[in-house]
């Protein structure tokens, strides 16, 4: 495992070299260039708003627009790594097939891609800020951090649906319609403060907010960030989120990291002659 | 330390009909159960147990015939793919051409490609930029390297793609068939490079249908047939052997389709010139009959080769004695015929027509069958393969009673150490002397 991590570091060049590439692609046929990744989150923004603000207008969120967009990007973030990243394997056949490096390398850079498109989306999200008064505060340097969170739990998620991909094909098509349902059980257009503490389905009890909270770790990543941008939906201004609940949310992404390396370096070796 | 060391190495795939997996195995496994699922599909053993170490600066030429492991093996010491069981190592930093190209992405440009492909090589960006102007030197794409490689035709992507291989400082050298890309001037300055990269120190190991490139390049040729290692040693031997082989295998093949086709026209009987199942028989045993002609008076019934031990073959060896035999059948007395036949290569190339009449032999009747016997105490044919047409006539040759034209086919293989250029070989004996007065003056 030592020696598998060493090799890793000896390659970082190369994972550079790739979120260049897989950046250059992604914008090389298309006018507007990188300017897609401010575009698509402002336009999103700006549904939800029309939405919300004046078709739905009795929810009275305050400065609804910072309100989503603090919690659209990091979900973007994540979505688009499991999108783009479930074929990191397959969708680099041609390079699988004739070279050999270490191949977690692809699902890094694909990830690592995406996290260059938050990085420049979120100059966008401060004018928004600034723009509509919601105070700047020391609580913001929090902010690498639970990035940092989401990164080691989206690379962990996108190592086991790459690897899955590559046996069945069908993984990418399910987890577009999983990424659907997974967005709606995010709290990215709406508060978890709106849902009930406690649903009863039948004779089932359920305690709704804390079961969101243990089986989505996207809901408190998503609840961090926001807690750090925008504040709280009552008025209160931005502030850390509460520690023990970070923790948890950190170890589980560290384990969903150190599990689904385990995974992909137990198949990696077939990737040679499936994809 | 070797460079390359391959220890008992089995590598089998599993061939499933879908290509890769779906879900669907997981319903199979679910309702016939994962053992109903495992008899039915069938694993296939690419390699089955090979062993060979490759030294530093040793150039191997791998050859056998499609299917037997060769490319498979080349994967396995880029680590494309990982074995089965047994174990492999590989002592230094591998550059490999494998199944035409290096893996590039078809949206980049060729300059990005090299880029790419140095870092996934492992090499810093600052040393790819030194070399990169060498590679498009190379490639001869100087106009081109800004554009995105989806736009290359195929010889410029080949181009490309083994000027960067060769431009990375690698110790061991993989090259799979790659070459048969490309005009033949690339062609030959890649063999050329090669050769360099070869007195360079590089260990080179070449998989290749072209046994003319492992013969004059190759130190030394692995001979792998259906995932096992049959021969390994000096390149000359080991490719003579492989073609033994090979001709052996066409010639019971042939012989096969001969003799099938011989109890055909005993069945028929009917000597009827143009019988369809006759002509497409030998059609494909002579790859190309091109007709047949005559008054049918008498015929040629059938043509026969024989080696030096008098045996029944169609596959004979150069400078050995050999003869051709000529089996007739004449349906009515015939005075004075002439037996002629010629020998083509398989381009077409007319090498000889020798005749009964210039060579003096008379023959006052036929009647009948008979055998008219064609010997050559040294056969001065090279390795390659020939046909025969055969033609019986009258004396002066202008009445034909039958005319087979391309109509037999047989092949020649070399005899170990003798010369293989050219159309023939001629008897001959070398000698060298000083010249004394030249000396003097």
């Amino acid at each position: 495992m030592i020696s598998r991590l060493r090799e890793l570091w000896s390659y970082r060049e190369l994972v550079w070299t790739l979120v260049v590439r897989d950046l250059k692609v992604r914008y090389k046929n298309s006018m507007l260039g990188f300017l897609w990744s401010l575009l698509n989150p402002l336009l999103l923004m700006l549904v939800f708003t029309v939405v919300f603000t004046v078709m739905l207008p009795s929810l009275e969120t305050p400065r609804f627009p910072v309100f989503v967009l603090s919690a659209l990007l990091p979900w973007n973030f994540f979505s688009s790594s499991v999108l783009s990243g479930v074929n990191a394997i397959t969708g680099n056949g041609h390079l699988i097939k004739k070279v050999y490096f270490p191949r977690e390398i692809l699902v890094i850079s694909s990830v690592l891609a995406n996290l260059v498109n938050l990085l420049l989306a979120l100059p966008v999200l401060f004018v928004l800020m600034a723009v509509m008064g919601v105070p700047f505060t020391p609580v913001l340097l929090y902010l690498p951090v639970i990035m940092f969170v989401q990164l080691i739990f989206t690379i962990g998620i996108v190592l086991i649906l790459s690897t899955t991909n590559v046996f069945y094909r069908d993984v990418s098509v399910i987890m577009e319609v999983v990424m659907q349902a997974w967005f709606f059980l995010t709290p990215v257009f709406y508060s978890v403060d709106l849902l009930p503490e406690i649903a009863t389905i039948g004779t089932l009890v359920l305690p709704i907010r804390r079961l969101l909270y243990i089986l989505n770790p996207m809901a408190s990543i998503v609840a961090s960030y926001r807690s750090v941008l925008y504040g709280f939906t009552n008025g209160s201004p931005p502030a850390a989120p509460a520690w023990d609940f970070f923790s948890r949310t950190a170890v589980t992404a560290v384990v969903v990291l150190v599990v689904g390396y385990w995974y992909f370096t137990k198949k990696s070796h077939r990737f040679g002659e499936e994809v | 330390m070797a460079a390359i060391e391959l220890e008992d190495v089995v590598k089998s795939f599993s061939m499933r009909s879908g290509g890769a997996g779906s879900f669907q195995d997981i319903f199979v496994d679910l309702f016939r159960g994962r053992k109903w699922r495992k008899e039915h599909q069938r694993d296939f053993d690419a390699l089955k147990g090979v062993s060979f170490a490759i030294e530093y600066g040793e150039m191997v030429g791998v050859i056998g015939s499609n299917g037997s492991g060769k490319s498979t093996c080349l994967k396995l010491v880029s680590r494309i793919i990982e074995p089965t069981s047994g174990a492999i190592r590989v002592n230094g930093r591998v550059a490999a051409l494998l199944e035409l190209g290096a893996g590039f992405h078809p949206e980049l440009s060729g300059r990005e490609n090299v880029f790419l492909y140095g870092s996934v090589l492992g090499i810093k960006r600052s040393e790819m930029a030194k070399r990169f102007d060498s590679i498009v030197q190379f490639a001869e794409l100087e106009r081109f390297i800004d554009v995105p490689v989806k736009f290359y035709s195929s010889g410029m992507y080949i181009r490309l793609a083994f000027a960067t291989a060769i431009n990375v400082d690698a110790e061991i050298l993989l090259v799979d068939e790659v070459l048969a890309v490309g005009d033949q001037r690339f062609q030959n300055k890649c063999l050329e490079r090669i050769s360099e990269l070869k007195r360079a120190g590089v260990t080179i190991m070449f998989v290749t249908h072209n046994l003319a490139d492992v013969r004059t390049m190759c130190d030394r040729a692995i001979w792998l047939d259906q995932g096992l290692l049959v021969d390994d040693g000096p390149a000359e031997s080991v490719i003579s052997a492989y073609l033994e082989h090979v001709y052996q295998m066409e010639e019971a093949a042939d012989l096969e389709i001969r003799d099938a086709l011989a109890a055909d026209s005993h069945l028929g009987a009917t000597a009827a010139f143009d019988d369809g199942l006759e002509t497409e028989a030998n059609d494909r045993l002579a790859g190309r009959g091109r007709g047949r002609w005559g008054s049918g008076e008498a015929e040629i019934t059938d043509v026969r080769f024989m080696d030096a031990k008098g045996e029944d073959r169609l596959l004979l060896t150069s400078g050995e004695p050999a003869s051709i035999l000529f089996h007739y059948h004449a349906h009515e007395p015939i005075a004075d015929p002439m037996f002629g036949f010629a020998i083509y290569r398989s381009d077409g190339t007319h090498i000889a027509g020798p005749n009964s009449v210039f060579a003096g032999m008379e023959i006052a009747q036929i009647e009948g069958h008979g055998i008219v016997r064609y010997e050559m105490e040294s056969l001065p044919l090279l390795p390659g393969t020939y046909y025969l047409t055969v033609s019986l006539c009258d004396h002066s040759g202008v009445h034909t009673y039958d005319y087979r034209d391309y109509w037999y086919r047989f092949r020649v293989m070399a005899q170990q150490g003798r010369d293989h250029y050219g159309l023939v070989y001629i008897p001959a004996s070398w000698s060298h002397a000083v010249d004394s007065s030249e000396e003097q003056a």
